[in-house]
């Protein structure tokens, strides 16, 4: 190290402790975005713009903190690049206005995708492996699990998570709601 | 059928009609999507495509097609950046159009990888590079059938079945004496079973029912009967003693294969596979076949041989009455086999709620600490509460089913024999049969009746051992990607090494390097600077090429380094990594790792080069102490200047630091510092650090940043420059400061 410092082409007074203490602090802060200081907007490709404390972001990327507990609350809005740090956060979907709420709905619509089964058809075990053929909110589908090992998980005492072969995630948000037949079908996996 | 990823499905001839009505363009990519995208007002929809949808590349253009209705269609030129963003349980591919990012498509997990390719492949069409993205991926159903593919690449249920018969054969051939012994055996067995109601057969008949008789006749029929059995029991061990041994002989072989292939294949081989899942073949596929062999392979031939000659017999006794009492098989066949699913699935439950109990426990008890700390004991209670009167439940409930009903079961199995009886007791009646066809005809039709049971679950075992065979045969018969080839030689390496336009990925869709220059003189110490991620070891593979580039080529002395002969390159390599890993063994062998004949002086020389010597000394059985696992405890710096000793011991041209001295205290350091600076000497070095002043010594230094190498010049140089090397010295020299405040 000594090195370095005897090098008089560094000058070690430059390096910008003040920045980085600024950037730390910046972590730290809760940020929330209402409908009196951001306004999101439509993009032409299919995403969302953001104005906020006198910054625009073309393009930013809405995230829920509690996918599963509280999808509409606590929203977290970030930059769209690979660092994806957060702008700040919406509370609740509806305290915003409704045409905000709706265009942020649209972009989970886009970044969540996890049907929920509303009649199990059949399922078919064999050689460890589970075929399932169900239909979901999303229509019709056939997946496949791993037969055992934490493919299907229960969030509460009724509702079950199953995760598939390809890691796409099934919601069955009532397991009561399902007839006893299919139940009975869905037994060994829960 | 290999089934390697697919890039390009076919579509219909009406579907490239819309495609290409005038250009005739070629199609390069096409791959099936699944969500709905409305791209009138830019919107996913909550629903599945209705029919087949595809993401098209074709030459010029990137479109999304579903039936013959074009939904997106854009040009290439008019698209920069085009990626595939991955989502919560879905993708997205992206491109940037007049300078809007805008969404082309949308598919959940399942194409994912498939789509990611293609989005890459695009992004380069776009760009003007013509280089077509290949997946050697393997896929995860079969293209055939739609099943899941336990890690091969081939269907075991469509494809190989027949192959792996062959295979399993073949896997036979070598123990031909020892199968031939357990075939007789089995024959053996085989007619000593029919021969025994025979002779019940023949002493009832002529001595029992005419009452002629003596109790010599009988004592003579009980020896016979005793020895008969004793031929049997004896048969039997040793049909099952050879069983157990030609299994344990066979995955013993087959163990041995797998370890051999497994370190003859290039790391790409290695990478693609979790080490867990590799293990598991050697270890567990291996264990499959050897249980096989053990309680089904015997038993198989020898059911179904006595089986066969039973039924002949009997119908050659009487026919009509076979005919009576085999006419349940098909019931009871079904019946046994319903009952032992549902057996299956309700025990199988019961295992699952074991399992559950016995993670809550472990959970519980592990984090003793935490649960007293805040003062949650009385939550923990009452919540393993549930869970055990819940297992408790279930067991109880299995339990008692399996105590009700497998008595049933060993009914129903036996009624063959109650029709037979009533039957054959008519005729004896009306003296069509004797007493002791009877009570032999009786006890064939259990020998029908008896295996059924064990025989419904043969498919199983079968397609278990087939399967497993097959996950062997996968690793067996692959080919290492890196091989020599016919040209290549062995050289005396020289040192200078020369990266010419090299890119290179562990997956085609991913560029970790590209289009990477690189110069380096004989000698000289080059050291290699980035945040982490950036493919500062991805170069120090290509170096050590555990990986061949996929563009450009790397040469040594002038020469590609693919024409080099492995063995003779990897000789002449010097490489300690950040992770220094020690076999269990002596400090000898492990020193002596690399070159196993080098002579006590040589290691020697090397352990004080390495300023390793002195403590190797301190030890109790000095240069013998036993390292690795569960050995002699050595610190992070001894194990370190180990893996330099072993390094210098070589003498090798070219040397690769990987992150040697980082995690060490100061003194170590400075001592593995001293270790490294004689290692370095005159020879051509590489060196990975995080801490820059270990590369203080370095004759050039090489950021790279962004897949490229953003900066290179000696350590004034760079810091002249201000730039992103300058970034770096300054934050560790702040990180310093903090520290000594």
């Amino acid at each position: 190290m000594e090195e370095f410092e005897n090098s008089n082409l560094l000058d070690i007074e430059e390096f910008d402790e003040e920045k980085m203490k600024a950037e730390s602090a910046d972590l730290l802060e809760l940020r929330f975005l209402t409908k009196e200081n951001a306004e999101f907007k439509r993009t032409k490709g299919g995403f969302v713009s953001l104005t906020y404390a006198d910054k625009t972001y073309d393009r930013v990327n809405v995230y829920r903190t509690f996918p599963v507990s509280e999808p509409d609350a606590y929203i977290s809005i970030r930059e769209a690049d690979e660092k994806a740090r957060e702008i700040g956060v919406v509370e609740h979907l509806d305290k915003l206005e409704k045409d905000q709420a709706e265009m942020l709905r649209e972009q989970l619509k886009l970044r969540y995708f996890t049907p929920e089964i509303t009649k199990v058809i059949d399922i078919k075990t064999e050689y460890g492996y589970g075929y399932f053929n169900v239909v979901t909110n999303f229509g019709a589908c056939r997946f496949t699990i791993h037969n055992g090992g934490g493919a299907v998980v229960s969030l509460t005492d009724t509702r079950i998570m199953i995760t598939d072969l390809d890691g796409n995630r099934f919601e069955i948000p009532d397991i009561t709601k399902l007839s006893a037949g299919e139940r009975k079908k869905l037994d060994l996996f829960i | 059928m290999v089934m390697i990823m697919k890039l390009l499905y076919e579509l219909k001839p009406e579907q490239y009609a819309v495609l290409a009505p005038e250009t005739q363009e070629d199609v390069w990519y096409c791959v099936p999507v699944d969500l709905k995208f409305d791209h009138k007002v830019w919107q996913a929809e909550e629903s599945f495509v209705k029919g087949e949808e595809y993401l098209v590349v074709t030459e010029t253009r990137i479109l999304v097609l579903s039936g013959t209705e074009i939904l997106y269609e854009k040009a290439l030129a008019e698209c920069s950046e085009i990626k595939c963003e991955t989502m919560v349980g879905c993708g997205i591919v992206t491109a940037l159009a007049e300078g809007k990012r805008e969404c082309i498509v949308r598919f959940s997990m399942r194409h994912i990888e498939r789509v990611a390719y293609v989005a890459r492949g695009a992004d380069l069409l776009a760009k003007g590079d013509r280089e077509k993205v290949v997946s050697h991926e393997f896929e995860k159903y079969c293209l055939k059938c739609g099943r899941a593919l336990p890690g091969t690449s081939r269907c075991p249920k469509c494809d190989s079945k027949n192959v792996m018969i062959k295979k399993f054969v073949g896997l036979c051939g070598g123990y031909q004496w020892k199968l031939l012994a357990i075939s007789c055996m089995m024959i053996l067995n085989s007619g000593i079973s029919i021969l025994m109601p025979y002779v019940q057969r023949q002493f009832i008949d002529t001595k029992l029912v005419d009452k002629s008789g003596t109790i010599a006749d009988v004592l003579k029929f009980v020896g016979l009967m005793l020895s008969m059995t004793a031929v049997l029991i004896t048969v039997n061990i040793l049909r099952n003693w050879w069983c157990v041994s030609l299994g344990s002989l066979m995955s013993m072989d087959l163990r041995r294969k797998l370890y051999h292939k497994i370190q003859v294949l290039s790391m790409s081989f290695i990478n693609k596979r979790k080490p867990g899942e590799l293990m598991n073949r050697v270890s567990g596929d291996t264990r499959q076949i050897r249980r096989f062999m053990e309680e089904v392979f015997g038993g198989m031939l020898s059911t179904l041989f006595t089986m066969i000659a039973t039924l002949v017999i009997m119908i050659s006794m009487n026919a009509r009455m076979t005919l009576y009492s085999t006419m349940l098989i098909g019931v009871v066949a079904v019946l046994t086999r319903v009952f032992w699913k549902f057996i299956h699935k309700i025990f199988h439950m019961q295992w699952v709620k074991d399992d559950k109990l016995r993670s809550g426990l472990q959970d519980v008890i592990s984090g003793m600490r935490v649960v007293k700390a805040f003062g949650r004991e009385e939550y923990e209670v009452t919540k393993f509460k549930a869970l055990t009167r819940d297992f408790c439940r279930v067991q109880k409930k299995n339990e008692t089913f399996w105590a009700l009903f497998y008595p049933v079961l060993t009914f129903i199995m036996g009624i063959g024999s109650y029709i037979a009886i009533y039957f054959g007791g008519i005729d004896v009646l009306e003296g069509k049969m004797t007493v002791g066809s009877l009570t032999q005809f009786v006890t064939y039709t259990g020998y029908l009746y008896g295996p059924l049971g064990w025989m419904t679950h043969l498919p199983r075992s079968i397609m278990q051992m087939i399967t497993s065979l097959n996950r062997i045969y996968d690793v067996l018969d692959e080919e290492p990607a890196i091989k020599d080839g016919e040209n290549s030689r062995e050289i005396e390496i020289q040192g200078d090494i020369r990266f010419e336009d090299v890119t290179f990925g562990y997956n085609s869709y991913e560029p970790v390097l590209e289009h990477v220059d690189l110069d380096v003189k004989k000698g000289e110490m080059i050291g290699l600077v980035g945040a982490s991620g950036t493919g500062k070891s991805t170069m120090i593979n290509l170096i050590m090429r555990l990986y061949d580039v996929d563009r450009g080529r790397i040469t040594v002395d002038g020469m590609d380094i693919k024409e080099i002969k492995q063995e003779n390159y990897h000789a002449q390599l010097g490489v300690v990594l950040q992770e220094t890993f020690l076999f269990s063994g002596t400090i000898l062998n492990n020193i002596r790792f690399a070159n196993p004949t080098a002579t006590l002086e040589e290691v020697i020389r090397a352990a004080k080069a390495a300023n390793a010597h002195d403590f190797i000394c301190k030890t109790p059985d000095g240069y013998n102490t036993y390292v690795g696992e569960r050995g002699f405890n050595l610190s992070g710096g001894e194990r370190q200047r180990i893996a330099i000793a072993r390094a210098i011991l070589n003498n090798p041209r070219l040397l690769i630091l990987d992150e040697a001295t980082s995690a060490l205290d100061t003194e170590s350091e400075y001592l593995i510092q001293q270790a490294l600076d004689r290692l370095t000497e005159g020879r051509t070095t590489f060196a990975i650090a995080h801490r820059l002043s270990t590369l203080r010594n370095a004759d050039r230094l090489v950021v790279i940043d962004g897949h490229r190498i953003a900066e290179i010049g000696t350590h004034d140089e760079l810091l002249e420059k201000k730039g992103m090397y300058y970034g770096l010295v300054t934050a560790q020299l702040q990180m310093a400061k903090m520290e000594t405040k």
